[in-house]
């Protein structure tokens, strides 16, 4: 283990510690409001300052990083199983399966998702827990996001199918199944790779946006993409540097997740 | 075709036209023959449908585009009536198959043990102890290490020797009665290469496994094979021993065949097998 | 929505708005200091305008051109909200407000040259009064069936009878700017201080100054001052923002207070803030007979003592000071004090007290119980509340009075929804609890709100288009809305609407919450600017402007 991945492991593990541990260090919670302390600076009762109405910045980081850390991979994985298996079985499949999968895909691409997700969001009660919807903005991005992948995937797989690895192992007898399991996906791994780790700061990003359409988290709950928002139309960068916490976190995890993963996928290659 | 063996003696015997949908057959009525323990040569140009005919043999061929008539009787049952599912049984146990590329043959993303594993269990069922045994045990026969370290490697850190005996090692796992080699030692230096026909060489000797030998290498083959058949734009246009054939070539394919051929290798054949292992050794 | 108050989304609709308290007027500005200046005057649009023709005007865009462009026979005076001469010299409404008397100014021409007169009034009304052409401007004179007559007594004199009387007639010849009626350029001839010298779709529009303008100055001088001015076409407004920083624009008309205060930590002679204006925000609750809610639900929010508590319960001053950084005022009621004439003085601040909130709840039977309040029933209380997404203030709004109310016990979910899906729920399926919106005011006049009053109108929105009025309260406020409607004696109207604001501040229909102050900003290079609350808030005395060369 090199010292990148030595330093990786430790940033993943305090910020999950951190973020497991916030009913601890934040015992404040994420929506008390220090109404007479809006937009402050960092002190020490509150270690990044407050936000535009007065909620602890630090709090709110903890409370979105569990939120976030959690649901944003969960989703990444889930698009990308999908696109593997859609993808990558189609593209093994060949003929007129893939061909299929690809006219489900486009399908998939041209809808008016805008529309899908208002009506989504209109089946939704207006009642619902903060919780529970960004639960289901969460699953919605990873039911939906698979598509382009899965053609990158299908394209790739069946170039695979005539691998001349492919046929040995066919002339060695290995089943269907498994050939597909051992000896296409592993092979469709960078494309996998990219789309899980593209996916989770788009993720991430998406559920903020999402909230245009009432989907996503629910105030007064937060998530990273909607501590990312208040970074929205900052004027200058110096004034107020604590803000942009939220965004080295992300880019700091999502970083020490890619060292953490990819030497495996590079001695692979 | 003077040359019929006695019934018992015939491990496959073909007669079989292959064409793809819409096109100019790629096999005519091509029939060939091959004895239990014998080690064929297969030789003609490429594009004149050698690997058309292994893959035909294996049931490989692209299902929906290629259609195959006429019989391939293996063992006594005829291979085009197999289903798809007995076909699987018999790839890699009973016919098996090594490609002309070692390093594109393997798969770069696996250890090789879990290629080797993977062969393994497409036929047998056992223990991780018997998986590895087996293993070992192949491995051995092909003078590689058998070691954890060596297994441990990717296609992409062994020299192109090396992978092609982890191929052979793979196809003659469950001991097979057929191995076809299709021109499996094309793509190596001649160093290597003749390396590896003397393994086949061996391997035919020690298991009494037949070897259907494919090339476009007449010199490469005359060293292994008891006989040689010469495919020409889909059809057998000869078939005899190894000494018929260079001896007294009829066909006039294979007369240009034989003129293609360096001159030192024609007039040292008697001792070719000797001349194979100064090279080798 | 049509009429002529609105309910804003992301897009504020014209309105006027009128000086309240404070009046921002800097002495150096006085406009003969660089009266011989002129220049080009930039700022920009936020939207395309949808027409030049003055008649058809219903968006933004198109009302600063009409504003700009148009001549007009009398002018609501942006600063004193008072009613001033303009192509007219005097005017007189008869007793039974039918009928109104102008008496026009003399030697005055359009801007191609054609002289105007009486027929071109009587024209312009005529054509602005014809059903056919739908003008939203129109629409407010209609006040029963049957047609419009002019009457050209002289050259200098028109009588205009309605067949019905219209209350505050002679105010609503603000927005109607006259047409010639023998002018080969049609709406292009005009009698305003500019003229439409340019216009490129989706970049720019530029005016002129109208050579013919008919106003001077107190020494004499020839109006406008300035030589043009340039309007960029630019909906975002944070390039809006950059481009004024930059010096390429003169001046915001309308800030919010996010960069209001932005603007002013750096550049504090910039911004003004002219003080409370017109606008309201407010919250309200679903009190819809048929709405797909639970009953137990709707028996709270029909009830009058529970929207008092709620009302109780918020406090008004955060919203302001943290959601408004203090460019905002607590509302006392439906009309915001900024309305001199017609706000009625004698309503009270609403108090803050969560506790006194909480007792009027225990009257009605609620009890809270382990922090959560119940109802008789023991239903916890729950709602939610609806605001249009992309509204940071209204965002922040619901998200103070969540906490507000969960001080009481009352647990709220902030749902944030497309404008366009807001509005199905609150005018089509009335699938919603609670919505937090704003009214912009298009008049200083209550008949301006009359399709909000009046039960029996779609805008009466906690519950619409009901057929008899569903509540006593409801069926008072409709009578007093007819009465001042049908008076022309505005001491009487006063009266009734002044019963109508204290009704509608004891029912709480709607729990008005904050006045937006009207924020704007203006570069130093112009002299003569006195930003105030009603629109067109930095431009009104465009006449009177100058820019100083950079």
């Amino acid at each position: 283990m090199n010292l990148w991945r030595k330093l990786a492991c430790v940033i993943l593990a305090v910020v999950l510690c951190a973020s497991f541990a916030a009913n601890w260090l934040a015992p404040a919670g994420y929506a008390r409001q220090y109404r007479e302390a809006t937009n402050a600076a960092p002190s020490r009762t509150h270690w990044l300052g407050t936000d535009e109405i007065g909620r602890d910045r630090f709090a709110r980081v903890l409370y979105g990083t569990r939120i976030s850390l959690l649901l944003a991979p969960a989703a990444a994985l889930l698009s990308t199983l999908m696109a593997a298996f859609i993808g990558g079985l189609a593209g093994y499949l060949g003929g007129v399966w893939a061909r299929m999968a690809m006219a489900v895909t486009d399908l998939f691409l041209s809808l008016p998702w805008l529309f899908l997700l208002i009506t989504a969001r209109a089946l939704m009660p207006l009642n619902v827990s903060p919780l529970i919807s960004v639960l289901v903005t969460f699953l919605l991005l990873g039911l939906l996001g698979w598509t382009t992948a899965a053609r990158v995937l299908c394209t790739t797989a069946g170039s695979l199918r005539s691998a001349d690895f492919v046929r040995q192992a066919r002339a060695a007898g290995v089943p269907g199944q498994r050939l597909f399991w051992i000896h296409v996906m592993p092979n469709l791994k960078p494309v996998l790779y990219a789309q899980f780790w593209i996916s989770i700061p788009v993720f991430i990003l998406s559920e903020a946006n999402l909230g245009i359409l009432g989907l996503g988290v629910a105030e007064p709950m937060p998530s990273w993409g909607s501590l990312l928002k208040e970074l929205e139309g900052l004027v200058s960068l110096g004034d107020e540097p604590w803000k942009f916490v939220p965004l080295i976190l992300l880019v700091l995890v999502v970083m020490s997740f890619q060292l953490l993963l990819s030497r495996h996928d590079e001695v692979a290659a | 075709m003077s040359l019929k063996p006695p019934q018992d003696q015939t491990l496959l015997s073909a007669r079989v036209s292959v064409r793809y949908a819409g096109k100019q057959p790629v096999l005519r009525d091509v029939e060939i023959e091959i004895r239990r323990g014998e080690v064929l040569g297969l030789v003609g140009q490429s594009g004149s449908g050698k690997s058309t005919l292994a893959m035909a043999i294996l049931g490989l061929l692209d299902g929906k585009r290629a259609q195959a008539e006429g019989t391939i009787t293996f063992q006594n049952s005829d291979l085009l009536q197999f289903s798809e599912r007995e076909l699987r049984a018999l790839r890699g146990r009973a016919v098996s198959l090594v490609l002309q590329s070692p390093l594109a043959s393997l798969n770069p993303a696996l250890k090789i043990r879990t290629q080797l594993k993977e062969a393994w269990r497409a036929h047998a069922s056992g223990t991780a102890a018997d998986c590895a045994t087996a293993i070992r045990a192949s491995l051995a026969s092909v003078s590689l290490p058998a070691d954890d370290e060596f297994q441990r490697k990717y296609p992409s850190q062994m020299s192109v020797g090396q992978a092609q005996r982890v191929l052979i090692a793979m196809a003659i796992m469950h001991r097979p009665a057929l191995l076809i080699a299709d021109e499996a030692t094309s793509a190596l230096d001649v160093i290597t290469q003749s390396e590896i026909l003397a393994l086949f060489r061996e391997l035919n000797r020690s298991t009494g496994m037949a070897i259907l030998y494919i090339s476009h290498d007449l010199a490469s083959v005359a060293g292994i094979c008891d006989r040689i058949a010469i495919l020409h734009q889909g059809a057998i246009v000869e078939c005899g021993t190894a000494e018929q054939i260079f001896s007294h070539p009829k066909h006039e394919y294979t007369q240009r065949l034989m003129a293609a051929l360096p001159r030192i290798l024609l007039t040292n054949k008697e001792s070719e097998p000797k001349t194979e292992a100064a090279v080798a050794r | 929505m049509s009429g002529r108050q609105r309910m804003r989304g992301q897009m504020s609709k014209t309105c006027w708005k009128s000086i309240a308290v404070i009046v921002i007027c800097v002495a150096s500005f006085s406009p003969h200091v660089a009266a011989q200046a002129g220049g080009e005057l930039k700022f920009c649009l936020r939207m395309e305008p949808k027409t030049f023709d003055p008649l058809k005007v219903e968006d933004e865009a198109s009302a600063a051109i009409r504003y700009l462009t148009g001549g007009v026979l009398v002018r609501v005076n942006r600063q004193t909200q008072e009613l001033e001469p303009e192509l007219a010299q005097s005017w007189n409404v008869s007793k039974d407000g039918r009928q109104i008397t102008f008496r026009l100014r003399s030697g005055v021409s359009f801007s191609d040259g054609t002289p105007f007169a009486a027929e071109d009034v009587a024209y312009t009304v005529q054509q602005l009064m014809d059903p056919a052409l739908h003008s939203a401007t129109g629409d407010a004179f209609r006040s029963g069936t049957g047609n419009v007559e002019t009457k050209v007594i002289s050259p200098t004199k028109i009588s205009i009878t309605f067949p019905a009387p219209v209350a505050g007639l002679d105010r609503l010849f603000d927005q109607v700017a006259i047409l010639s009626e023998r002018s080969s350029k049609k709406e292009m001839a005009v009698l305003g201080p500019f003229m439409l010298a340019d216009y490129k779709p989706g970049a720019t529009v530029l005016l002129k100054r109208n050579p013919n303008y008919w106003k001077t100055d107190e020494q004499g001088r020839k109006l406008p001052y300035l030589d043009s001015i340039r309007l960029d076409i630019q909906p975002n407004r944070d390039v809006e923002m950059l481009r004024f920083k930059r010096g390429e624009l003169d001046l915001i008309n309308s800030l919010d207070s996010e960069y209001f205060d932005k603007l002013a930590a750096t550049s504090p002679q910039l911004v003004h803030d002219a003080g409370p204006s017109l606008d309201s925000e407010q919250l309200w609750f679903n009190e819809v007979a048929k709405a797909p809610i639970p009953g137990y639900k709707k028996n709270w929010f029909r009830s009058a003592n529970f929207r008092r508590a709620i009302s109780e319960a918020i406090n008004r001053e955060d919203l302001s000071r943290i959601v408004f950084h203090g460019h905002a005022q607590p509302a006392l009621g439906p009309f915001s004090p900024a309305n001199k004439f017609w706000f009625n003085n004698k309503l009270q601040p609403q108090t803050y007290s969560p506790d006194a909130a909480l007792k009027a709840l225990q009257t009605d039977g609620f009890r809270l119980e382990n922090g959560v309040l119940k109802d008789k029933d023991g239903n916890e209380v729950v709602f939610s509340i609806v605001t249009n997404a992309g509204s940071k203030p209204r965002e922040r709004m619901a998200v103070l009075i969540q906490d507000d109310l969960q001080k009481i016990g009352i647990h709220v979910n902030v749902v944030t929804l497309d404008f366009p899906s807001l509005i199905e729920r609150m005018t089509q399926s009335f699938d919603y609890e609670a919505i937090i919106l704003g009214l912009t005011n298009v008049d200083l006049d209550p008949n301006g709100e009359m399709n909000v009053w009046l039960s029996s109108s779609e805008n009466h929105q906690w519950n619409p288009l009901q057929k008899v009025p569903e509540t006593s309260w409801e069926a008072e406020i409709d009578r007093l809305m007819r009465a001042q409607a049908a008076s022309t004696d505005s001491r009487r109207r006063k009266e009734a609407f002044d019963r109508v604001q204290e009704i509608a501040v004891e029912q709480q229909p709607f729990i008005f919450l904050i006045n937006k102050n009207a924020l704007s900003a203006v570069s130093t290079a112009v002299h003569g600017a006195a930003p105030v609350i009603l629109s067109p808030q930095t431009f009104w005395n465009a006449d009177r402007l100058t820019v100083a060369a950079k």
